[in-house]
């Protein structure tokens, strides 16, 4: 049969040609995606800070978290968001091991080096400038606590307003450094300055130097916390959060990688589906000539894995450059730190080749199945194809679809948290689309019955759309489909975003109850002093961090409880905030944590607390999913400047706040005060829209350029052109409404059952972006359609006709 | 060609036999009999035509007797099988084994050259082509030297030929023909009438043929005549001007 597929191949290159482009898609798509998992499984940032240290020994970089079930206890490893840091004895062991010539205590202090600033330099000590190293290039050293030295932007002799966790000071510049670092500011300090600035007794890493082996390292510092690192591993020791960012490119990358994969089944299927039927009365001829349904499918079923392996083959070599693209994307939008390279593979070529292998061969097999049916009586004489019946398999799998689909919507409206709700609402987006193009024919036909008479109306192309749509109502679905998905998939990945964003703002907007929000990340000893500024009532500090529980990872706020209730306005639920102290918490509504129960969890630098929920709060979206005192969060990140602080009172002005801060920090918009936005996820699904698009160009292409014949009779009976035309817009500008009304209903389906989860119920949907949406839908379509309407209606029309089908 | 001069010696009885059939189209209400209790032998070796007004039920008949559609009650034997039993797979391996059909247009796969159009049913049955064979059929019909040019450089007559060629190929049992000269002129029809007469007297080869045209009825052994979805009459050795005549009466019936 093999002569019989290629032949067919190469004279019906039209059509193939689309089922090419959307493959090709795909699988750069794939490979794309596969490259950005690639990266996240085995890409490993280089040291930076760390670079010119043999070996590095760090805290507990993994959390460990036991998850019970049953009798079985299994142990998670997570990696921390914070670093943990070390007691100063750990220096005393190392230096105990033979080999050792050094070990250097480094210690890592947040620096705001400007007014206003959020930009935050490293400070260290001077004495570890050698685990970089760094050399001085002008000045000198700093020796005295007053004198700094710094990688750029000022001169010796600058005097600099510095804020450290300890409390803002003017810092003279003594000397800049040869070096600066690839993503990270340095600072250096006198080392007793550093001393002061720093965790009392700690060091965050130590740098070891000498001969000593790894494995003697460990032998030493068996018994404690502390980690060995060398080689690239000494990137993981520095960069600890590079682990999490990892994690993220491989969700993501997954993500988008099968969301590709359906869009691409979809796409595909619709595509053999129409070339199935404008070669209808060929396939019938093989049936009436002796080939089995079972060598049609078969047939049909090796057309699509070779026009699946001509396109996928480029597709995945194209995929490794639009992983570069993607990864560019992503650091732009901060899902993803700048220094995790790009692993580039081979590996992911392979896979998506065989991605798009395996979605040509279910499309082959879900239009296959209709079209190697055809009987073999349509083949004999002059007669059109017969009324083609609703096939039954077909529309007990699209009320299946709606079931899954249903079921789907039911857990969407239960999953309240991001990591959950970011796969699962395109997914059900999705499955409501599959339905609707499975429920395809049957849908146009009612909608054609509907219309109908309006269209009659409208004249002789309308009335000419009119028959076209009630007969053709398989082709008219094909059509229909490919926009449904645009349509629905656009409107709920991007109000996804906008509505978390949006009920976000409002819930921040609601719950400051301060009239003035300081920041940005302000010294714990601000709070101090304007909690005694005459006419302040309450000021609540705030630090943003995050806790894991063996199950998720949450969002957390430490925050001073006292005067809590003039400043902040979580919508409480249930319990009270004012219960908040040490060894208790607060949580949003609907994490699975209720009132009194006892969570377990990690800290971000791994420490493990115990908390009882004393309160369970609404506004989880504007401030964060856990609540707990600052106290004991304090100790255990990276920086614990508050990010913002709420201060309510009686005619305090900024002016005053300010000149109390000596300037450092002052009044800023709440808006400072959000939380950051998840909605790169979901941007980074717009890449699916446009593969959606090209899919409906291309449907389009396919099937009007298959109608030449028909046209071509339709302008021997006196049709003009432009008629023909008009009466294509005509036929197009109701499947246009269909497809738009179904996209529109499936994506508020989703959305509400998502916003009911994730934003209490409030769904942000800009008008603007709707438009914008139909728009990137429709006007391509119509292009589509137009420029192959004229391209059928080229040849003559005797010789269209004269074409033998 | 040995097992066609078997045949010739065994020709006794029918090639196809039709017992009874009847065939519905719908239900309730709305059910059309395209086909009435129709009991008929087609005779072995010979050439019978099928005539009848629009709406008879010749097409009906054809597709019944054929294989290619399932009758409502009756049995259609060809030789001692019973067609009526199988299931699709079976049927459409018994057509491509023992079947061999023309039909009015559109016989040809387009992308496929003459010769790969005539060993088609070869090639779908997962058997060897012989080369040889393919280009004596070819011979036969007249397109020795077309063997390469795909349909679409050929003329409707032409075309004919590579579709007698590609029925003939398998040595069918049965050729059956649906308006096979209904697309052609008069002159290109008359040749390819006459290529079908020669494959049943030289070859002794079973043609059934369903037409609208008593000149096409004419180069029959014998004539069929349908109304109504009934055999109304029959005519052996006919001439165009008698077929005609029938005809003409048989509106009266219907």
């Amino acid at each position: 049969m093999r002569f019989l597929v290629l032949n067919s191949l190469r004279y019906r290159r039209s059509a193939f040609a689309g089922a090419f482009v959307a493959l090709f898609c795909a699988a750069a798509l794939v490979s794309a995606c596969a490259t950005l998992m690639d990266t996240g499984l085995r890409g490993s940032v280089a040291p930076e800070r760390y670079a010119g240290t043999p070996v590095v020994v760090s805290g507990d970089l993994s959390i460990d978290l036991v998850k019970r079930k049953k009798d079985k206890e299994k142990i998670k490893h997570k990696p921390v968001t914070e670093r943990p840091w070390l007691p100063l004895e750990i220096a005393d062991r190392l230096r105990a091991v033979p080999g050792v010539r050094e070990v250097v205590p480094e210690v890592e202090i947040p620096v705001y080096l400007e007014r206003g600033s959020a930009e935050r330099s490293w400070g260290h000590s001077w004495d570890s400038a050698v685990l970089t190293p760094f050399t001085i290039g002008e000045g000198r050293e700093p020796r005295e606590p007053g004198e700094i030295v710094v990688d750029a932007g000022a001169k010796p002799g600058d005097v600099l307003t510095a804020r450290t966790p300890t409390g803002t000071r003017d810092y003279t510049v003594v000397g800049v450094t040869a070096q600066r670092l690839a993503s990270q500011r340095s600072v250096f300090f006198a080392p007793e300055e550093a001393s002061a600035l720093a965790r009392p007794g700690q060091a965050a890493v130590f740098g070891v130097f000498g001969t000593a082996s790894a494995d003697d390292l460990r032998a030493a510092l068996s018994g404690t916390e502390a980690e060995v690192h060398k080689g690239d591993a000494r990137g993981n020791a520095e960069f600890p959060e590079a682990s999490a960012a990892r994690t993220r490119l491989m969700s993501m990358g997954g993500a988008l990688a099968g969301t590709s994969l359906v869009v691409a089944v979809l796409a595909v299927s619709g595509i053999f589906a129409l070339a199935g039927l404008q070669r209808r009365r060929e396939l019938a001829l093989l049936r009436a000539v002796a080939a089995t349904p079972g060598q049609l499918r078969r047939m049909l079923g090796r057309e699509a894995l070779i026009v699946a392996l001509a396109a996928a083959v480029p597709g995945a070599l194209t995929g490794l450059v639009l992983a570069g693209t993607l990864h560019d994307a992503f650091v732009e939008l901060g899902a993803i730190p700048p220094n995790l390279p790009l692993v580039t593979g081979f590996l992911p070529v392979p896979v998506a080749i065989a991605g798009s292998l395996l979605a040509a061969w279910a499309a082959a097999r879900l239009s296959g199945r209709r079209t190697g049916r055809v009987r073999p009586v349509e083949a004999l004489g002059e007669a059109a194809p017969g009324r083609l019946r609703i096939a039954p398999l077909r529309v007990v799998a699209g009320l299946a679809a709606v079931g899954g689909a249903v079921a789907l919507t039911l857990t969407l409206a239960s999953v309240s948290t991001d990591r959950g709700a970011g796969p699962l609402t395109p997914l059900t987006a999705l499955v409501w689309t599959l339905a609707a193009s499975l429920l395809g024919p049957p849908l146009v036909r009612l909608f054609a019955a509907v219309i109908a008479p309006a269209l009659r109306r409208t004249g002789v192309p309308g009335g000419l759309a009119a028959e076209q749509l009630r007969t053709g109502a398989d082709r008219a679905a094909a059509v229909v489909a490919p926009l449904t998905l645009v349509v629905a998939l656009g409107c709920t990945l991007l109000a996804a975003g906008s509505t978390l964003d949006g009920a976000a703002e409002e819930q921040l907007r609601d719950g400051i109850k301060a009239g003035l929000v300081v920041g940005p990340e302000v010294p714990a000893r601000d709070a101090e002093t304007l909690r005694k500024l005459p006419g302040v009532e309450a000021v609540t500090a705030v630090v943003r961090t995050t806790v894991r529980t063996v199950s998720s990872p949450y969002s957390v706020q430490g925050i001073t409880p006292e005067g809590l209730d003039k400043t902040m306005d979580l919508r409480t639920v249930e319990g009270s905030l004012a219960d908040l102290r040490e060894g208790t918490m607060a949580v949003q509504e609907r994490l699975g944590m209720a009132l009194g129960d006892k969570v377990e969890m990690a800290l971000g630098d791994g420490t493990p607390v115990g908390a009882e929920v004393v309160a369970v709060y609404r506004s989880g979206l504007g401030f964060a999913q856990v609540t707990l005192p600052y106290a004991t969060v304090a100790d255990h990140v990276d920086d614990p400047m508050s990010d913002f602080l709420l201060v309510a009172g009686q005619g305090v002005t900024g002016a005053e706040i300010s000149a109390a801060l000596g300037g450092a920090v002052g009044v800023t918009s709440a808006s400072a005060a959000l939380p950051g936005s998840s909605s790169a996820n979901y941007a980074a699904l717009g890449l699916i829209i446009a593969f959606a698009v090209i899919s409906l160009v291309n449907t389009l292409s396919v099937a009007t350029l298959g109608r030449g014949r028909e046209m071509a009779l339709l302008r021997l009976v006196g049709a003009t052109k432009g008629q023909i035309l008009r009466s294509l817009a005509w036929e197009t500008l109701p499947l246009v409404l269909l497809a738009t009304g179904l996209g529109t209903a499936i994506a508020l389906v989703t959305l509400n059952a998502y916003a009911a989860a994730m934003a209490g119920g409030a769904l942000t949907f800009p008008g603007t972006t709707y438009a914008a949406v139909v728009a990137a839908g429709v006007l391509p379509a119509f292009a589509a359609l137009l420029l192959a309407g004229r391209a059928a209606l080229r040849p003559r029309p005797a010789d269209a006709l004269g074409v033998r089908e | 060609m040995e097992g066609m001069n078997d045949r010739v010696k065994a020709a006794t009885g029918h090639a196809v036999a039709l017992d009874g059939v009847s065939k519905v189209y719908g239900k309730g209400r709305r059910a059309v009999a395209a086909l009435r209790d129709v009991t008929v032998d087609l005779p072995r070796g010979r050439f019978t035509a099928v005539m009848g007004p629009s709406g008879s039920g010749k097409s009906t008949f054809l597709h019944c007797a054929a294989g290619l559609d399932r009758v409502c009650s009756g049995t259609v034997r060809l030789g001692e099988t019973d067609l009526t039993r199988m299931d699709e797979k079976r049927l459409t391996i018994l057509r491509r084994e023992r079947i061999g059909f023309v039909f009015q247009a559109f016989n040809l796969v387009p992308s496929l050259t003459v010769r790969d159009n005539v060993a088609l049913p070869l090639r779908l049955a997962g058997a060897r082509v012989d080369h040889a064979r393919v280009r004596e059929i070819l011979t036969r019909v007249g397109l020795q030297g077309r063997e390469g040019h795909r349909p679409a450089e050929l003329s409707g007559g032409q075309q004919q030929r590579v579709a007698i060629a590609r029925a003939l190929v398998a040595d069918p049992e049965v050729v059956f023909g649906d308006e096979p000269t209904g697309a052609l002129d008069t002159m290109t029809a008359r040749e390819v009438l006459t290529l079908l007469r020669e494959t049943v007297d030289e070859l002794a080869q079973t043609v059934v043929m369903v037409t609208h045209d008593p000149v096409a009825a004419s180069y029959a052994d014998a004539v069929l005549f349908l109304a109504d979805g009934r055999i109304v009459d029959t005519l052996a050795a006919p001439t165009a001007g008698q077929v005609a005549d029938r005809m003409t009466k048989l509106g009266a019936w219907a």
